[in-house]
């Protein structure tokens, strides 16, 4: 008798299944980020072994050990130049990176500037929750000005940096904006990003019942709405529109793809020496004849 | 032996390292062995540089304080440099009608040095040649006074403009005027070199960051990511000069934390990559060092040093960061320090670097400084036989790759600690490399058993790394009344005095260290117990090799030179300070 084929060929959610279980506080925003994050895999018909996850430290990292796939957990603040770092050793292989608001706009602010304008093709989810969840709620530079955090008793006095006018300053290539609570509309967008050919930036709402009180999972279920499904057609390839669109939450906050150019050459088809080569930096390393480099200082 | 040296200085800009390099290159091709030494500010124009070549037909690896030749581009380099004349040594300048100071025409006098005026204007006028061409000029003058043939010069300037035929009769032209000058106006001034030896010709004359980019090309490294710091700017620039003919993927990174994160990236990826700054740059990297420890990612970090604190000395020399290296980065755990000491070691321990860093899976630090990269040696063209691609554990078999479980990965029972590794985009379990402290698949794990197991477990790595690692190179007599220790650049000086006059007959050894950390401390301690004498040589102010060695052994050298004003020990400057010791 032939063999009925009861299971679906290809991954599934339960290959990317860990032993260790989720430390999140209840109603974190990181459960459906989590979840997301595993379906596109899946979506993706990428096997754990076909990916490598770069997780910065907060509160999002701490998924470092809560699914499968090859992964790296690193410093706070430097995930996109180690998920840079290891994309350029080995292309082939798709890299996201996780960082958090933290970690993107303070600590490695520098990293997210340089990402953007080398159009590494790579991905950052950024998880933001617009404070520092981790070290139990200090201010990000994201954190709504005056708002009283933990070490800031008297409100925060800094300006409040709106994170869609900054990167689209630089630039970018891709730029798309979620909400922890709508995982079906994550898991379209991170399809998109993983699959984008340069740097895709993914900001992500997500709520923090603990630490932030200002942007709640019902205010932003309240004030969230997608281009993609708005009457309005919308045409993500419009940069001001884009923009304008993006940097505007006084009312509504715009999510979905906001933006995405699909014609500009990533970094590494950037770089002349790699042109045309068939191979891998990993596949390449083998000890090297140097006659020809030599001979010159004869 | 038989030692001539020549120096040629100038404000930066002038010209001062084409002259020299011009004179290096046609004297190694004439048969001769030698030792280029730049110094230079921290500017791009004005200042005060100089490019100092010691020459012989034996082995040099040093430079003197004191020179047979000077060359001056202005009138500065005649105030600065008159002093650094030998007796009976000679100054070239270019500065029409220039009165010496009472002072200065009594040290001419006094030590019967001769002086030559080049109208190098006016030549160049009447050649109506571009001011560019006085370094031709220049050169052929120094030619003529080392009583070499004008013919070696011409073969030079036809390498480098044969294309240019306008070019290259203009460098003719001025080749012949230098020599006629000469023989018109000088005749008698000359320095008469040693024999020539036939087996430098065909040597390599190369720095020791170009010994260092070829050898971490040999090493099979693919990816370079940098921050322009000196003296590891031109490892940076030499690497990337090469990147369209190696095919490397070099990087220069916004700052030294995204260089190391970027090697470090690329290494866990697995490739091989390196990442090159100096004391400043190497401080922002340390937190990744620290990581790289913790994930057990090979990583090769190069710090080329120059002196600190802060800015310092930035286009100086130092020995200062050793300890640096030794215990940089928080937390405990595993590494290795190397230390080239010359062009030899530049080149071949780079491919040892990464196999080391591969084989134990930790990261190491390659100690250079500003005189060993920019240094100018002669070295025997590379031996490419030597090297071997050792990565260690390293899983690549598709069949075995199968049976790996995550648990393989930080496997704390595995042997000396060193667990199974194996690359990202392999068919096989999935693990975690985790900065966090983590279970054997690199799980957050916060258990005081755990800790304990996975400490234990990369530490043990350092013994095995030990055991690994050669004693520090002796040289010399084997029973040395006198021990000379040394490490890194140090190396070149102390081996031209031990071939000196002074040292013959007697039981001195020099006692090199390249691999610094874990300390090897056997050889040392056997041959300190029966010297009457261990003088440590490093060019710091506190001593840190003596340090280490007095901490490891209990007894550490029993006497020290040290110096820390940002050069390199010259030869006759540590012959002085080593005669208390040898004489009998």
């Amino acid at each position: 008798m032939k063999k009925i084929p009861l299971s679906a060929s290809g991954p599934q959610m339960k290959d990317f299944v860990s032993s260790a279980a989720p430390t999140w506080c209840e109603g974190c925003g990181n459960y459906g980020i989590w979840s997301a994050l595993k379906q596109v895999l899946v979506e993706l018909k990428l096997q754990p072994w076909q990916v490598l996850l770069c997780f910065d430290v907060g509160c999002h990292g701490n998924m470092a050990d809560k699914l499968l796939g090859y992964r790296i957990h690193g410093l706070h603040g430097r995930v996109i130049p180690l998920a840079a770092g290891a994309k350029l050793a080995n292309p082939g292989l798709p890299v996201i990176a996780v960082g958090g608001d933290g970690a993107s706009f303070s600590e490695g602010v520098g990293h997210l500037v340089h990402a953007v304008r080398s159009n590494y093709p790579i991905t950052l989810l950024m998880h933001n929750n617009a404070n520092y969840g981790l070290t139990t709620g200090q201010a990000s530079a994201l954190t709504k000005k005056g708002e009283r955090m933990n070490s800031s008793p008297n409100g925060i006095p800094e300006e409040t940096l709106n994170s869609m006018d900054f990167v689209f300053s630089l630039k970018p290539t891709f730029v798309a904006r979620a909400f922890s609570g709508n995982v079906p509309q994550m898991v379209q967008i991170m399809k998109a990003a993983i699959t984008h050919r340069g740097f895709a930036y993914v900001d992500i709402l997500q709520a923090c019942p603990s630490y932030n009180h200002f942007a709640t999972q019902e205010w932003l279920e309240e004030h969230c709405y997608s281009v993609q499904e708005s009457k309005k057609k919308y045409d993500t390839s419009d940069f001001d529109l884009a923009r304008k669109t993006a940097v505007d939450t006084s009312k509504k906050i715009a999510t979905g793809i906001l933006y995405q150019a699909k014609a500009v050459p990533d970094f590494i088809e950037r770089l002349q020496p790699r042109k045309n080569r068939k191979t891998t930096p990993v596949e390449e390393v083998a000890i090297t004849d140097i006659s020809r480099w030599m001979e010159r200082f004869i | 032996m038989q030692r001539v040296s020549l120096k040629v200085v100038g404000a930066q800009g002038q010209g001062v390292n084409s002259v020299g390099e011009m004179c290096a290159k046609g004297l190694k091709r004439a048969g001769y062995c030698v030792f280029g030494y730049r110094e230079y500010m921290s500017l791009i124009r004005g200042g005060h540089s100089s490019y100092q070549l010691d020459i012989a037909s034996n082995h040099v690896r040093s430079s003197e304080t004191h020179v047979d030749v000077v060359v001056c581009f202005n009138n500065n380099g005649i105030r600065t440099n008159l002093h650094d004349l030998k007796e009976s040594g000679i100054l070239i300048h270019q500065t029409a009608q220039w009165k010496f100071s009472p002072e200065e025409a009594e040290l001419i006098s006094a030590k019967h040095l001769k002086i030559i005026e080049l109208p190098t204007i006016d030549i160049l006028r009447t050649l109506n040649a571009k001011p560019i061409l006085g370094n031709v000029l220049i050169t052929a003058v120094v030619w003529a006074i080392l009583k070499r043939k004008p013919e070696e010069l011409k073969e030079l300037v036809t390498e480098q403009f044969g294309h240019k035929k306008d070019l290259l009769t203009q460098n003719f032209s001025c080749i012949e005027e230098g020599f006629a000058f000469h023989g018109n106006h000088a005749a008698n001034i000359c320095v008469i070199l040693p024999e020539p030896n036939a087996q430098w010709c065909k040597q390599l004359l190369l720095t020791g960051s170009h010994a260092m980019g070829l050898g971490i090309v040999h090493a099979g490294c693919r990816l370079y990511a940098g921050y322009p710091m000196t003296p590891s700017s031109p490892l940076l620039t030499y690497i990337a000069d090469l990147q369209n003919e190696t095919g490397m993927t070099v990087k220069q990174a916004e700052d030294e934390i995204t260089a190391a994160q970027m090697m470090v990236g690329a290494m866990h990826m697995g490739t091989r990559a390196i990442t090159a700054t100096s004391g400043g740059g190497f401080d922002l990297m340390t937190e990744t060092l620290s990581l790289a420890g913790i994930t057990e990612t090979p990583a090769v970090f190069v710090l080329a040093q120059r002196p600190g604190p802060g800015t310092g000395l930035p286009t100086w020399t130092a020995q200062g960061d050793l300890l640096l290296a030794v215990h940089a980065g928080h937390g405990e755990f595993p590494r290795l320090v190397l230390a080239p000491g010359n062009s030899i070691d530049s080149f071949d321990l780079m491919p040892e670097a990464f196999n080391k860093a591969e084989e134990f899976q930790i990261p190491v630090i390659v100690l250079t400084d500003k005189h060993l990269a920019e240094a100018l040696f002669t070295q025997k063209p590379y031996d490419q036989k030597r090297a071997r691609l050792r990565r260690g554990s390293l899983v690549t078999d598709p069949v075995k790759l199968k049976t790996l479980k995550a648990s393989d990965r930080y496997d704390p029972s595995a042997t000396d600690g060193i667990s199974l590794r194996w690359l990202p985009g392999s068919e096989a379990a999935t693990y975690c490399a985790q900065g966090d402290e983590h279970d054997n698949e690199g799980n957050s794990v916060e258990t005081a058993e755990n800790a304990t197991e996975q400490m234990r477990k990369r530490m043990k790595k350092m013994e095995a790394l030990a055991a690994s690692l050669p004693e520090p190179d002796l040289s010399g007599s084997a029973h040395p009344e006198i021990l000379i220790v040394s490490w890194g650049s140090t190396k070149g000086v102390v081996e031209d005095i031990l071939g000196d006059e002074v040292c013959k007959g007697r039981q001195i050894a020099h006692l090199h260290y390249a691999y610094l950390w874990p300390l090897k401390t056997q050889r040392f301690e056997a041959l300190a117990k029966t010297a009457r004498r261990v003088v440590c040589v490093e060019c710091n102010h506190t001593g840190q090799l003596s340090m280490l060695l007095k901490r490891a052994c209990g007894t550490g050298p029993t006497d020290q030179i040290l110096k820390a004003d940002g050069r390199p020990f010259f030869y006759d400057e540590l012959k002085e300070k080593l005669l208390p010791f040898l004489r009998p």
